[in-house]
């Protein structure tokens, strides 16, 4: 397989994550979906660092992967603080923003 | 020291009383001693005022000039001094008279609280500081400070006795139709600097009949003539040295001033000045008549006061300057000791009703004196000051063709001598009243000014070819068939005055019957042309309000409401809900990154 295919499924995992971020209503879903984007970027970075020179992009994906472990822990606090307040994690009841 | 630092102390001493008195008010609230300072300021003054005119005419008749720049960005005017005979004269008029109102003020305002009285002294110092920047200004624009900040301190003056309703309503009308009178100023003044560029006396304009015309807007409200006279009897609430001396003596003659300074202006408005000719001299008549019916000894003084300067505004439109200017100088000295007697004969009876006077010449011998010395100086009885002035009035013109003007005036003159000589005999002569049984005379405090006053009366009728020679005018007295007429008719006025109001008491009957024409005058036409002016006032003031409210506010209300409503509809884009975000932020990238592509 070359670089086009990885390239490729990168691509399709990302409009799936995408996808999900903007109609699940469910706030573990959209949490979930984020990883999804990530990991579409983290299969890019790793396979341009396989086919190009050097190992850099391998160590970002490992970098990555420990952000988006913090970011997980960030936003299930947020889902559990939501679920506190308001009894449930449905994001488009959520809108106390609304102007 | 030169003629120019003496002219300034002149200006700046009695603003720097004002400033003291007025703004340490402990100062001004021990009364007594802050009179005194305003007394030895106005005193300093009118030494000044008297070296700068000793300085001699050798130095005053090419004119002394001395400015300084003043809101030089974009226009190139100036304030300071202009000294010339012109200037110098009226400086020391109005510095003399100004000092008698204030020694004399510190005996009639005796019994006033202290505080009052330092604000009294305050207002009569910034007002000496007024008027010399009027008398002293090099441009029109320096003259509109002065005009206007002596309207301001007229207002504060006439309504001293604030607490009294008719006093405060009094001064409020005085400042609404002076204000409206100078408008003309402004727009004169606009149209002048639009046409010139600059706001000279000597300006050249092919506008002149326009600006004049507006000048002379203003001088009729500030000098009271018919029709914009209708504040100046009202003013007479002020207390009396006030209607001495801002109301008889110097603020109500600064029109008179204005014109003479701005001569070169006014010849070249042949318009404008037949319309003073004519205006004047029915002023003259008009108030003549008035003054003949009115109770109220302060009431016929004013009414005089309007006659006389018309009087002077007739001789500014026949073009004889130094007529106008000669008859300023004589009567502000025999007015103002009219004023100051007929206060001390007030002061006397408390009252300023002629019935609640009458036989006060036995009780107070000095002050009757001077006042008939006053009375008969108006009536133009020779060699006291008004015969000269007056008489040169007439000549004036009938020399210059203006007969129906001449008519009037000698009608007039007339009617002077007569409403004088009632005055003099209801309030001096004849039986006592109740409140003049216990009169007596006042202070020497009050007589020194009197005294002073009725020497200038008596007097000042000589200084014409002194005078005439600071101003650069030809003047001799000589005898004219005019001026003898005018003489003539007004010792028949006295006459008939006697045998009206004298021991006869030959036409009190004849009074009696025309005192109904009297009220109609005085109420019928006064009255009713003050409502009528009120009325226009008030509709111009509605107009300009709607236009306010509805236009200018209109504009402010329709963009604040356009971007309420722009921002009521923008406020839909924020759903609240973080995917409808996230939405935009990714058709944002996608159309960014077709843009960046398709490029």
């Amino acid at each position: 397989m070359g670089l086009e295919s990885y390239v490729l499924i990168a691509g399709i995992l990302f409009c799936v994550g995408l996808y999900g971020i903007l109609t699940r209503r469910n706030a573990i879903g959209v949490l979930v979906s984020v990883e999804l984007l990530v990991n579409a970027a983290n299969i890019n970075l790793a396979a341009f660092a396989h086919f190009g020179r050097g190992l850099d992009g391998q160590v970002f994906v490992l970098f990555t992967t420990a952000l988006t472990v913090a970011e997980v822990v960030v936003g299930l606090a947020l889902v559990i603080l939501l679920f506190r307040r308001r009894k449930d994690i449905l994001l488009d009841l959520a809108n106390g923003l609304k102007g | 020291m030169t003629l120019v630092t003496w002219a300034l102390l002149s200006l700046f001493v009695p603003l720097g009383v004002a400033a003291l008195i007025g703004l340490v008010v402990p100062l001004r609230r021990t009364g007594r001693p802050a009179a005194l300072i305003s007394v030895a300021g106005a005193l300093v003054s009118l030494a000044s005022a008297g070296m700068v005119l000793a300085g001699g005419s050798a130095a005053l008749k090419p004119g002394v000039h001395a400015t300084v720049g003043w809101l030089t960005a974009g226009t190139a005017t100036a304030v300071g001094v202009h000294l010339d005979g012109t200037s110098a004269w009226m400086l020391l008029v109005v510095t003399l008279v100004a000092t008698c109102v204030q020694i004399y003020s510190l005996g009639y305002l005796h019994d006033e609280p202290p505080p009052a009285l330092g604000r009294y002294f305050t207002y009569q110092s910034l007002f000496l500081f007024a008027m010399n920047t009027l008398v002293l200004a090099p441009n029109l624009l320096q003259a509109f400070l002065g005009w206007e900040l002596v309207g301001l301190v007229s207002y504060l003056l006439i309504g001293f006795y604030f607490r009294k309703p008719s006093a405060a309503k009094a001064a409020v009308k005085a400042f609404w139709v002076t204000k409206f009178a100078d408008l003309g100023f402004l727009i004169g003044l606009v149209t002048l600097y639009a046409q010139t560029g600059g706001f000279e006396w000597t300006a050249v304009t092919p506008v002149a009949t326009f600006v004049t015309l507006m000048l002379f807007l203003a001088v009729m409200g500030k000098s009271a003539q018919f029709p914009l006279h209708i504040w100046l009897p009202d003013a007479m609430e002020g207390p009396t040295p006030v209607s001495a001396l801002l109301h008889a003596a110097t603020m109500v003659a600064a029109g008179v001033f204005l014109i003479v300074r701005a001569e070169p202006l006014f010849e070249q408005a042949a318009l404008t000045r037949e319309l003073m000719a004519y205006i004047g001299a029915f002023t003259a008549l008009f108030a003549a008549c008035v003054a003949v019916v009115q109770s109220d000894i302060k009431k016929v003084l004013a009414y005089s006061t309007c006659s006389q300067l018309g009087y002077m505004v007739a001789a500014l439109g026949a073009g004889d300057t130094f007529a106008g200017y000669f008859h300023l100088s004589t009567h502000a000295f025999f007015k103002a000791l009219l004023f100051l007697g007929a206060g001390s004969l007030i002061h006397a009876v408390h009252s300023n009703e002629l019935k609640d006077m009458g036989g006060l010449f036995k009780k107070m011998p000095f002050s009757g004196t001077v006042y008939i010395l006053g009375a008969l100086a108006l009536a133009g009885v020779p060699p006291l000051a008004g015969f000269f002035s007056k008489d040169l009035i007439l000549e004036a013109m009938h020399h210059h063709g203006l007969h129906v003007p001449l008519a009037a005036l000698a009608i007039a003159a007339f009617l002077t001598a007569f409403y004088m000589t009632r005055t003099v005999m209801l309030a001096l002569f004849g039986a006592p009243s109740q409140a003049a049984e216990h009169a007596h005379e006042p202070g020497i405090d009050m007589k020194l000014p009197l005294g002073v006053l009725a020497l200038l009366a008596v007097g000042a009728g000589f200084l014409g070819g002194p005078i005439a020679g600071l101003t650069g005018h030809d003047y001799a007295f000589h005898f004219t068939p005019v001026g003898g007429a005018g003489t003539a008719i007004g010792l028949v006025g006295i006459g008939t005055g006697y045998f009206m109001f004298g021991p006869a008491r030959g036409g009190a009957a004849i009074m009696r019957g025309f005192a109904p024409i009297g009220a109609f005058i005085r109420l019928g036409l006064t009255d009713r042309l003050a409502t009528v002016a009120y009325g226009v006032m008030l509709a111009i003031g509605a107009i300009i309000a709607w236009i306010d409210r509805y236009v200018i506010d209109g504009l402010m209300n329709w963009s604040g409401w356009i971007l309420l409503v722009l921002g009521r509809r923008l406020r839909a884009l924020q759903t609240g809900n973080v995917q409808d975000y996230v939405y935009a932020v990714a058709l944002a990238v996608v159309v960014f990154g077709a843009w960046g592509i398709l490029r």
